[in-house]
């Protein structure tokens, strides 16, 4: 295993944080969206204050992906650059107008009116955001982006993230973040033990645990019409993630069902990872099929090394201090509010 | 058919040079000032705090609370605008970031972690304030301040790598022999990432004291005032520093980039003994910089200590070097006369204090400072054209021409127009939001946030 695995794995993990984390974040506001005219203020509040202190550091799993693939493998950056240069751009919008639209909702004075139309600008961005990173993603696993050996595009901008493919997958990508933030949300209700709220996002974990079951089925039979190299990267070493996320998902179901939420959340969270851990397995070592290759992409040995020296120090003061901030927001502990 | 392709795609990158640059230009611009009271504002709100622990007295609580709410609208957009420009890296500059990602990289892997441990601790920090026994609280602001520090310092060695590039090899066209750290601390980091550190600071210190002192014009009280002294105490002590270094980064651009030095100072003759030019206007067709007042000599000592030292002029550099050189001149003298007025009030003060032991409180003086808050930001800006439009029309001084780096995709015109669409309707919201948290009232007693 070279440094330039190594970093492929780091990347990969920080990827499944991201979607994780990041993902159930986006999914609150996707909750936020899709049920606008039917919520309660008391339900809003709860979604806000799951968020509000962890949402800045969720992001910022995004940019070290970025930075990792710009530092350590260049090439790759800049030929996704190209390629995905209209739903990246679309994208950045969202993450630009969530989190706008989040900090302006949180700390503005102003009228129900002002409140109202920022909650939509964050609500409406944060279900933008993950379709087309989730577009953004299925173009690449398709392996019908057009990028010669050299890294250059040769196709118009529109194809590719356009592929049924893509779209499916920009969509599946909003209902993970969904499914995530249901749960996530109904175990920090139990915390808080209210229990009607509890009970309201049991119902939602339960629906969209179902109806996301059944598209990665679909996505499976889509998968083997549309992307068949990545069918038979599935099939030749990925086939025991895709095992794993369905037995995660049916149990994350089977915990919400009984209430075990905390298992729930593990096993959701599982759910997702094995997902995005299958796709990346499967494509190794394409960074970006169908001609960028780890090898043909990487900085040279040295800075890889380098950069792991730097993660690996960096790890020492990040983790300790994630762990802080999730143990004194997101713990057991009785809350305040 | 591949020689049309490539005739047609040279074609696309040249009309892209302008959008792409302007839209790098604007996002910069604008991410920098958010990005200065980021690193500037929990300084701030550390010392209200601290006085607050100190004394107990909670109307210091109540300034530091409100500090941190303004931090954490700033902080929410600044993130956001600097994911732009982290993507903008890529999506504007391909070949730019293919090229030389592996030798640029190191540092923004840096600022990554600096970035996050300072979003893990504003969540704690903003969120902590009745959940943490005080003293911790306070605790879990300095990471915020310390990591906010580091971030700029990790960016902008990479911006002067830009314009001093180190660390490499080229053999045949092809970049070999990479050190990162011979790159990331090349001859212009020290002056580049200092002077950019306490702009920062100076920044966030008159731009509050500018707020405050509006409102001391306007009533006096206890609240304004404390807050508008421990802003002025940030801001005053760098104004000589500042200086000092502004000096060392000249010395620098002397040695690394002597055209820009020469765009700088509107030098178009080589001359020995070289005059500092204070104002003027560079005339790129008669080659002179009119209606400047020249101090002989000043400009050879300035940039070696020598006053017959040889200072190149920019008829001496190819044409196709050469930048802009009325903006380059033009930003810089406002630049460095900005910084003169903040030198002179910072003696006002000095005087002041010496004679009565006390700050002045006069109109004039709250009126002067209420000018320095914007002053700081435009010498801010001035300061970033220098040395942006200075390296034009090089992305990487030498070695790499902005038109080689640019982009091929479509429609960049209408990004940039998006963009500024965008960004203006967030800019208000940001400063409609500031003026609703500014205008909510003090109780001297409570610690209402």
């Amino acid at each position: 295993m070279g440094p330039d695995d190594l970093l492929l794995l780091v990347m990969l993990v920080a990827l499944t944080l991201y979607a994780l984390l990041g993902g159930a974040d986006f999914g609150a506001g996707v909750w936020e969206f899709t049920t606008a005219l039917q919520s309660t203020d008391k339900q809003r509040q709860h979604i806000y204050k799951a968020i509000g202190p962890v949402w800045e550091a969720n992001h910022v799993w995004l940019i070290f992906v970025l930075v990792i693939l710009m530092n350590g493998f260049p090439v790759a950056f800049a030929a996704l650059s190209r390629a995905l240069w209209l739903p990246l751009l679309l994208a950045l919008c969202g993450i630009v107008f969530r989190g706008a639209g989040y900090a302006f909702r949180s700390y503005s004075r102003g009228t129900g009116r002002e409140l109202a139309m920022w909650e939509s600008v964050f609500a409406i961005a944060s279900t933008a955001t993950p379709l087309f990173l989730g577009a953004s993603v299925g173009a690449v696993a398709s392996g019908q982006l057009a990028i010669a050996a050299d890294g250059q595009y040769e196709a118009s901008h529109l194809t590719g993230w356009m592929s049924s493919f893509a779209v499916f997958t920009g969509f599946y990508a909003v209902g993970m973040c969904a499914y995530l933030a249901a749960v996530y949300l109904a175990r920090e209700a139990a915390v808080a033990k209210e229990d009607d709220l509890t009970q309201l996002w049991r119902q939602r974990s339960l629906s969209t645990g179902l109806w996301m079951g059944l598209l990665s089925i679909g996505g499976l039979a889509m998968v083997s019409i549309e992307a068949p190299t990545l069918a038979a990267g599935f099939a030749h070493r990925g086939w025991p993630l895709v095992v794993v996320s369905l037995a995660c998902g049916i149990g994350s179901l089977i915990e919400v069902w009984r209430n075990n939420f905390l298992r729930a959340v593990i096993a959701s969270s599982g759910a997702v990872a094995a997902v995005l851990w299958g796709w990346a397995v499967s494509q190794y070592p394409l960074i970006v099929p169908p001609t960028i290759t780890s090898g043909v992409s990487k900085a040279p040995d040295n800075i890889l090394w380098t950069m792991l020296v730097v993660i690996t120090v960096g790890a020492v003061f990040l983790l300790p201090s994630l762990s802080y901030l999730f143990v004194l927001f997101k713990s057991n502990r009785q809350r305040p509010y | 058919m591949v020689a049309v392709t490539m005739e047609l795609s040279l074609a696309v990158a040249a009309d892209n040079l302008r959008p792409a640059r302007l839209q790098m230009a604007f996002t910069l611009g604008f991410h920098i000032i958010l990005a200065c009271l980021g690193v500037g504002l929990p300084l701030l709100m550390l010392a209200a705090e601290w006085r607050y622990l100190k004394t107990g007295d909670l109307l210091w609580k109540t300034l530091a609370r409100r500090w941190s709410k303004a931090f954490a609208v700033m902080f929410a957009i600044g993130a956001v605008t600097g994911t732009v420009l982290s993507f903008e890296l890529g999506l504007l500059w391909p070949e730019f970031m293919g090229r030389w990602g592996a030798v640029i990289g190191l540092p923004f892997t840096m600022e990554g972690f600096a970035f996050f441990v300072e979003a893990i601790f504003a969540g704690i920090y903003l969120y902590g304030w009745d959940r943490l026994p005080k003293r911790v609280h306070w605790l879990t602001g300095w990471p915020v301040a310390i990591s906010g520090f580091f971030s700029a310092f990790f960016v902008v060695t990479a911006n002067s790598w830009m314009n001093a590039p180190a660390g490499f090899r080229l053999v045949e066209d092809k970049i070999i022999d990479v050190d990162p750290f011979a790159a990331m601390f090349n001859v212009a980091t020290g002056a580049q990432v200092t002077h950019m550190i306490v702009a920062a600071y100076l920044v966030t210190g008159f731009s509050v004291a500018s707020f405050y002192a509006v409102q001391l014009l306007k009533r006096v009280s206890a609240y304004d005032r404390r807050a508008f002294t421990l802003s002025l105490l940030l801001a005053l002590p760098l104004v000589p520093v500042q200086m000092i270094v502004g000096d060392w980064s000249a010395k620098v651009v002397a040695k690394s980039q002597p055209v820009k030095l020469a765009a700088m100072e509107g030098i178009f003759d080589t001359t020995t003994r070289a005059p500092l030019h204070i104002g003027g206007i560079p005339n790129e067709k008669t080659k002179t910089t009119d209606f400047a007042i020249a101090i002989p000599g000043a400009l050879s000592w300035m940039a070696y200590g020598d006053i017959d030292a040889e200072v190149t002029g920019l008829n001496d550099f190819p044409a196709e070097d050469i930048p802009p050189v009325a903006v380059v001149h033009i930003a810089f003298q406002i630049m460095v006369s900005i910084g003169g007025f903040m030198m002179l009030v910072a003696l006002w003060c000095l005087v002041v204090f010496i004679k009565k032991r006390r700050w002045p409180e006069s109109k004039a003086f709250l009126g002067t400072v209420v000018l320095l808050g914007p002053l700081s930001v435009i010498a801010l800006e001035a300061g970033w054209v220098v040395t942006e439009v200075g390296r034009q029309p090089w992305i990487v001084q030498g070695y790499m021409r902005v038109s080689e780096a640019v982009t091929q995709a479509p429609g960049v015109w209408n990004v940039f127009y998006l963009t500024l669409a965008i960004y203006s309707v967030i800019g208000v919201a940001t400063v409609s939001i500031l003026r609703q948290l500014a205008k909510v009232p003090v109780v001297e007693t409570s610690d209402g946030a």
